[in-house]
């Protein structure tokens, strides 16, 4: 697959680096001249200088024939209108946005960006990790279906615990997908498998839902 | 009319001037409180720091009874996001933005985005200006 | 023969010279060829310092392909004007007695492209000619000499063009 990468932060330089190894055609999309330099340092030759929200760059860096466009500069409205236009004008298939801002996300999702990853939602979900509260995490959003997936740990005193997933009466419109023990197997969610605590359990849900599923999943017994 | 104004340039400052010199509900909004010393001395109207790219600050200035909106930033892109969330989440019935970049301009013009774009606007001007003025002799 | 080759990334990364290296080595010596007049330079002299070393020359046609197109993209112009060039130059290899070997290769900049087939081929030497350029009223060195310069392992000879009158 083809991808471009728009802005050459340390989140671009990562993840410019992290799809080359895994095979992709990639291309990094700088504006500053200087960092272009460290870039193709680091990167060699998969570094284009330009304003990856110009259509003149865009075309240049044959965003017509790209299968994704993965905005991650540390400017929302840059993210936002980079997707745009690789939308709209060169039909790239698949657009992801880096948000900065949570609140961005509905506006992002409105305006037709087909993911968005919210830094600050991910590093709650490190912290929580070592917290003692259990929120649900939105991962990622699909925004075309409106549904979100989600990340919750079962706390050990819940009411869920011992049930199978068949059993569970989930809000319409979610879904478990997987449950990752709390030894880090990862199982895929077939009917007969049981809830234990510590566990955690990544889902498919509608944002409207998230919090009837959340009650679920960790209210206590 | 009620209208809340993003980014206090000279253009900025100078519309939300003459709009309510003319009596309209003028709210502008700048991130910069300094911008806000373009502004005349006796500018009946509201300032508020702020970005309008945060649905919080338009909140607070007033984007939700607003009758139009004008996002004028030095940044398109700051300013098509703004425009659009006025367009989409508050649905603001008038709602203009600059936009520098030609390119830019014609594709938020398809996409239902009512933009101006200063460049497109001034080389048209001073292509009629040259073309009109008369020939001086010295 | 030549063949047709893809460069998909170059990697960066200036690279030291094999240790114990010391010394000018020619018997490995690469030229990359545009098809210009100041290709002519470079491929005399070095031709001339193979056939007299009995060493190997790699003679490379680098066709720059614009991201907008894959890398494997036919190129079918580019690849007609390779051939002829490359032909050329293996004439004149049989003709001067050096030996040769030509590629053409499809990359997406030429500048990493020379450095990644020098480090590749262990060549000691990589011999260019360029022509006299400017750009906006300025002289220009363009954007793949000072790369090669910077990144190439082994040594580098330029041969630029006297200046048109």
């Amino acid at each position: 697959m083809y991808m471009i990468v728009v802005g050459g932060g340390k989140v671009g330089l990562a993840l410019t680096q992290a799809l080359l190894a895994s095979g992709h055609e990639v291309l990094c999309l700088e504006i500053d001249p200087h960092r272009c330099g460290v870039l193709t340092e680091e990167l060699g030759s998969v570094v284009f200088r330009g304003d990856g929200c110009e259509a003149a760059t865009l075309d240049e860096a044959g965003a017509a024939r790209a299968d994704v466009l993965l905005a991650v500069t540390g400017d929302d409205e840059d993210n936002l209108v980079a997707c745009q236009v690789a939308k709209h004008r060169f039909k790239v298939g698949r657009t992801i946005a880096r948000i900065n801002n949570p609140k961005n996300k509905t506006i992002f999702q409105l305006l037709g960006v087909d993911a968005t990853v919210n830094s600050t939602e991910i590093i709650m979900a490190q912290i929580t990790q070592e917290l003692p509260v259990h929120p649900l995490v939105a991962l990622l959003s699909f925004s075309g279906m409106g549904l979100d997936l989600v990340h919750v740990e079962i706390p050990p005193d819940a009411r869920v615990i011992g049930q199978k997933l068949s059993d569970l009466s989930l809000p319409s419109g979610s879904t478990i997908a997987l449950i990752i023990e709390a030894d880090k197997t990862v199982r895929l969610a077939t009917p007969d498998l049981a809830l234990r605590g510590l566990d955690e359990v990544v889902a498919v849900t509608h944002p409207e839902n998230e919090d009837a599923l959340r009650e679920i999943l960790t209210s206590p017994a | 009319m009620r209208v809340v104004i993003m980014g206090c340039g000279r253009v900025g400052s100078t519309l939300a001037a003459v709009l309510a010199e003319g009596g309209h509900e003028v709210t502008i909004l700048d991130t910069n409180p300094d911008a806000f010393r373009r502004l005349p001395r006796n500018f009946r109207g509201t300032a508020i720091v702020g970005n309008g790219i945060d649905e919080g600050a338009l909140r607070r200035a007033g984007i939700e009874k607003a009758d139009a909106f004008v996002a004028i930033t030095q940044g398109d892109n700051r300013n098509v996001m703004a425009a659009q969330i006025a367009q989409r989440i508050f649905n603001v019935p008038r709602v203009f933005c600059r936009i520098y970049d030609p390119i830019r301009y014609e594709m938020y013009k398809e996409l239902g985005v009512e933009t101006l774009s200063s460049t497109i606007v001034m080389s048209q001007l001073f292509h009629e200006a040259i073309l009109k003025a008369p020939v001086r002799r010295s | 023969m030549s063949v047709r080759r893809f460069l998909p990334w170059s990697q960066p990364a200036t690279q030291k010279s094999p240790d114990g290296a010391k010394g000018l080595d020619t018997r490995r010596i690469l030229v990359p060829v545009r098809g210009n007049p100041a290709d002519e330079e470079a491929l005399r002299l070095a031709g001339e310092v193979t056939r007299r070393n009995k060493g190997t020359l790699y003679v490379l046609y680098i066709v720059e392909v614009a991201r907008a197109l894959p890398l494997d993209a036919p190129m079918e112009v580019e690849a007609q004007q390779a051939r002829q060039v490359l032909a050329e130059v293996q004439r004149r290899a049989q003709r001067e007695k050096f030996r040769v070997e030509t590629e053409m290769v499809q990359a997406r900049d030429v500048g990493s492209a020379v450095v990644e087939e020098a480090i590749e081929r262990e060549v000691g030497l990589v011999v260019m000619g360029m022509s006299y350029k400017r750009r906006f009223g300025q002289f220009s060195l363009g954007e793949a000499v000072p790369h090669i310069l910077q990144h190439a392992p082994c040594e580098v000879w330029l041969c630029r063009e006297r200046i048109p009158n």
